[in-house]
């Protein structure tokens, strides 16, 4: 039997060898995936019957409420339109998405994350619908600050990132920065006042009592890579120039990883780790048990996303604040990582394209700001005026406000590659972990930025 | 046979050592299920629960049909396989047959990416045949395999008779063959039964926009949104383990003679 | 049979089957080596390139990594059942002691429950509040408790521990079955002799069980080299990249990240990797069992 073994894989071989039509992967999708542009119009009421698929992350309670709450106000307009929802987490999305684009029955209207891994690799592939005619029949151009409409934006059929057409319109804003529980703090004697108008080296001051008084001073689940990211950016933010970050972030070239800027902030933050400013294990754990902790007493601060207001509110209710990162010199500018929510783009396929931006025109509309707001998500327009009296979301849309006029959001970092996301969550995970040294991780960085940057 | 009394107790305690350590993984998940914490009510409540956050009802009745289909197709078509090999000459079965055994060893991984793009160009991902055809493939290697040394191990005697009473091969393997072969068949009816349910890679690849999302993909997302609610999590694992683990308990002959026979002849 | 048989009716017995098998497993099966010989993003068009993406397997850590990793779970998944199953199967053929079916039926538990439920469980049984570690504090081993899914040495291993879980009541019964194979008498023969438990195990039980063991080696074995699940649900291959697998990385690059065509090529070395291991195993039993 063995020998035959070899026969019938030979044989077999030959035989599929001849199955194997000339067909070279990829030449079956060529054919562009819309065949008629279709008619720009924003008279939904017109259309017929349609069922509208919306694929989104916005799984959290906040996030779950408004978009419930603005699916059903939708469908109430216009009864000609059935949405068809479905909802999962970052991770599992991202994971989905690649796939469920290029088939043949995409959803309508879908979350993509700005990335170039993401957004710009379907827009590189003709899979994303160009907004622009529709950003003019709907006005969003003076709807949305530039800035936002930036992020969202890609050029030349993907090349560049930051310019060009519009793909996408994100719903709020976000932004990085520090939650702390007041218990804790003043469990470890640090003053909450003097805190939030200090300079960052009071802030990591605190974090060296926190550790001293014997609480963990910072609390991170980092078992997925990218939530270190987040206590990164706003390191970087400290020793880095904003516009070297924001190239380095949205992979354009002209920047450079390893520099002694980068150095220092890479190890500033393997100080944290060896001074045990952490939890045990931040690499062994999960990034929602993480905050649930946190929410539970288990750390005096959280460096994390504005996004997880409404929950650890839900939890905390009035022992949970939030500042931006200190300025590095008292009342200087404040720079973080931050932005917008992953935008809603419309796919190219989609055959409902005019309802898919009027709902999108909707989930964006200032009325919509008004529902972000009131289940406690920071609208990305509107955001001051809407900005509540007190809690904790009174102060993120404060840092917000602060930190997009007069300070610097910094891009996400896993923006700027398609691999980058794998470069930098792996990379954090061994700085963390105390595999490799700063330099080692800024040059895997350099790596995969240069090679996207020089190839590109 | 004389075993010292020692010799004995010794045995009895290795027994219960490694019963304890099989079984402790699933009695923390139970115990975890069952105790009520701020996140999970606990008891019998946190069960219904996670079936309905989880919208387990759907999943399961997408793995149910996948079961369904993947089990009666590629069990069909393993009967047949298997008769022709066991007992008719097959010209080309020298190369033919080993062919079969090769597909016993490719693991999915192999095949799935291909598979998803060219059956993408052909607007097939997120229908059930996606989801179900590579898994019939995988399992007709098996039963193929399976079922070709029961019908070589058949009394021919019977056969014999069969053909004098004027029976074609047909109502040969129909009415005389399976019959009295169906305890291969139910082991192998088990067995692919087991195997889809289970599956876990080409439900998640085939099916990207969730159309045919069974209930181990439809656990793992769950993973996603209620890994803090550790009771949750554990009732809804339950859960999906929990078919197969009843018909295993029920028939477990069946699944141990399978996996074992299966694995040794030849 | 009849003698007088048509040509054609085997064939058509065999039609379903072989149109299934050919279409949906060898026909991929090829179609993974064609893709692996181009450089293809998933969207786009592609590039032929033909060995480029098998250097790069040999050139680029990561995936050398991850082949690595395979190997250490052989270790957890093969041998480590190998070794707890012979014991445990030698100690309960020859005590004959009560209650083996109900043995049998419990350690072979772990094989039907689907790996994701396992490791979910298992990943529960890890957290840093997780089962594991209140037990350790519990019993005073506090210094032990650890991270155990965010530890460079320790992660791989306790991915590897699931696997041993898994296996080791296969391996069990598998070797157990082989064993009642052994006619009583040679036993009784020997301890007439005076042969002790460990000369028995030796000289008669273990001669007569190399079919089981290999058939033991290679079902776990390629579990080992096939491990995706596992992976994808507790660790994601991290911390870093220290337990991602070749499997796992066939998934992230095809689905990802978009690269196909490296993707196909671990695929397809991992496919012959199976085949290799297969063929030794088998070889190795052939030549001592005539």
């Amino acid at each position: 039997m063995r020998s035959s073994t070899a026969t019938a894989a030979t044989a077999g071989g030959l035989a599929l060898a001849l199955m194997l039509a000339a067909c070279a992967p990829g030449t079956g999708t060529e054919e562009s995936p819309s065949e008629q542009p279709q008619e720009i119009s924003t008279d939904v009421a017109a259309l017929g019957d349609i069922t509208l698929t919306v694929w989104d992350q916005e799984v959290r309670g906040g996030q779950d409420e408004q978009m419930t709450q603005l699916n059903a106000a939708f469908e109430e307009l216009y009864p000609n339109v059935t949405i068809d929802r479905v909802s999962s987490s970052f991770d599992d999305l991202e994971t989905t998405l690649r796939g469920a684009l290029t088939g043949d029955d995409a959803p309508d209207v879908v979350q993509a994350n700005n990335t170039r891994g993401t957004m710009g690799a379907f827009v590189e592939a003709g899979l994303l619908l160009d907004l622009d005619d529709y950003a003019d029949a709907y006005g969003w151009r003076d709807r949305y600050s530039e800035s936002v409409l930036a992020v969202s934006s890609y050029g030349d059929g993907g090349a560049t990132f930051g310019e060009g057409a519009l793909y996408g319109l994100p719903q709020t804003g976000e932004i990085v920065g520090i939650f702390y529980s007041r218990a804790a703090l003043a469990a470890a004697g640090i003053d909450e006042e003097a805190l939030r108008s200090g300079t960052w080296s009071d802030f990591t001051a605190a974090l060296a009592t926190a550790q001293g008084s014997g609480a963990t001073a910072i609390q991170l689940g980092n078992l997925d890579g990218w939530p270190a990211g987040h206590v990164f950016g706003p390191i970087q933010g400290q020793h880095v120039p904003a516009d070297e970050i924001a190239a380095l972030g949205m992979g354009n070239a002209g920047a450079s990883w390893t520099t002694p800027e980068n150095e220092a902030a890479a190890a500033e933050l393997q100080q944290w780790v060896e001074a045990g400013y952490f939890n045990d294990g931040p690499n062994g754990t999960d990034y929602d048990a993480a905050w649930q902790s946190f929410s539970e007493g288990s750390a005096v601060f959280l460096i994390g996303g504005s996004w997880l207001a409404a929950d650890l509110e839900a939890a905390m209710a009035e022992d949970v604040g939030f500042m931006a990162p200190p300025p590095a010199e008292a009342g200087g500018p404040v720079a973080t990582t931050g932005g917008t929510g992953l935008p809603f783009a419309i796919t190219a396929q989609s055959p409902n394209a005019a309802a898919a931006a009027a709902y999108i025109d909707f989930i964006t509309s200032d009325d919509a700001m008004q529902m972000l707001a009131d289940t406690g998500n920071m609208p990305v327009n509107r955001t001051a005026e809407l900005a509540p009296a007190e809690g904790v979301n009174a102060e993120i849309f404060e840092a917000f406000g602060t930190v997009s006029e007069s300070g610097s959001l910094l891009p996400y970092l896993d923006w700027a590659t398609p691999t980058m996301g794998d470069t930098l969550g792996a990379g954090l995970q061994d700085l963390i972990g105390g595999q490799a040294t700063p330099t080692e991780f800024l040059e895997g960085l350099e790596a995969d930025y240069s090679a996207f940057t020089q190839g590109g | 046979m004389i075993v010292s009394r020692a010799e004995r107790a010794a045995n009895y305690a290795v027994l219960v050592l490694f019963a304890a350590f099989a079984l402790a993984p699933i009695v923390v998940a139970l115990g975890t299920a069952l105790t009520p914490s701020t996140t999970s009510p606990g008891g019998l409540e946190v069960f219904r629960q996670a079936w309905t956050e989880g919208e387990f009802s759907r999943y399961m009745l997408t793995s149910a049909t996948v079961a369904a289909v993947v089990v009666t197709v590629a069990v069909l078509a393993s009967i047949l396989a298997g008769y022709a090999f066991g007992t008719m000459r097959v010209r080309g079965s020298g190369w033919l047959f080993p062919l079969f055994l090769l597909g016993l060893m490719v693991p999915a991984e192999a095949i799935v990416v291909p598979l998803f793009y060219d059956l993408r160009t052909l607007g097939l991902t997120n229908t059930l045949w996606a989801v179900a055809l590579p898994q019939i493939a995988q399992s007709i290697a098996f039963g193929t395999y399976w079922m070709r040394a029961y019908f070589r191990a058949a009394p021919r005697p019977v056969m014999e008779a069969a053909v004098l009473d004027g029976a074609g091969s047909w109502r040969t393997l129909w009415s005389i063959l399976v019959p009295i072969g169906r305890p291969a068949v139910v082991t192998l009816v088990l067995l692919v039964f087991m195997w889809t349910w289970n599956e876990f890679l080409i439900p998640l690849v085939m099916s990207p926009n969730g159309t045919f999302r069974t209930a181990p993909l439809a656990l793992a997302l769950f993973k996603g949104q209620h890994v803090q609610a550790t009771g949750l999590l554990a009732a809804a694992a339950v859960l999906v383990a929990l078919p197969v683990v009843v018909v295993y308990l029920f028939l477990q002959r069946h699944f141990i003679r399978g996996m074992v026979e299966g694995a040794v002849r030849e | 049979m009849r003698r007088g048989q048509r040509r054609w009716l085997p064939y058509a017995y065999l039609g379903p089957a072989l149109l299934l098998f050919g279409g949906f497993l060898l026909y991929p099966l090829a179609r993974s080596v064609q893709y692996s010989l181009y450089s293809w993003d998933g969207l786009g068009a592609s590039t032929f390139v033909g060995l480029d993406n098998y250097v790069a397997l040999v050139q680029e850590e990561q995936l050398r990594d991850a082949f690595g990793h395979a190997l250490v779970l052989i270790g957890f998944f093969a041998v480590l059942p190998l070794a707890i199953g012979l014991l445990l199967a030698a100690v309960l053929n020859r005590g004959r002691v009560r209650g083996l079916g109900l043995f049998r039926t419990v350690v072979f538990l772990p094989q039907v429950i689907a790996m994701v439920v396992v490791a979910v469980a298992w990943r529960q049984i890890y957290a840093p509040e997780g089962t594991l570690n209140t037990v350790l504090r519990a019993v005073g081993l506090e210094q032990l408790t650890r991270s155990w899914l965010g530890d460079y040495t320790w992660t791989l291993p306790a991915v590897g521990m699931v696997g041993t879980w898994v296996q080791t009541g296969l391996v069990t019964v598998l070797l157990l079955a082989g064993m009642a194979r052994l006619p009583r008498e040679q036993y009784e023969a020997a301890r007439l002799d005076g042969a002790g438990a460990v000369r028995e195990f030796f000289s008669l039980t273990l001669p007569s069980i190399r079919a089981e063991i290999a058939v033991a080696l290679t079902l776990t074995i390629v579990a080992a080299l096939k491990t995706f699940d596992l992976v994808y649900v507790t660790t994601g291959g991290g911390p870093g990249t220290s337990t991602t697998v070749p499997a796992y990385e066939v998934f992230q690059r095809a689905f990802r990240e978009g690269a196909v065509g490296s993707a196909t090529a671990i695929a397809v070395t991992l496919t012959v990797l199976i085949f290799a291991i297969n063929l030794v195993v088998n070889r190795y039993v052939d030549r001592v069992e005539p």
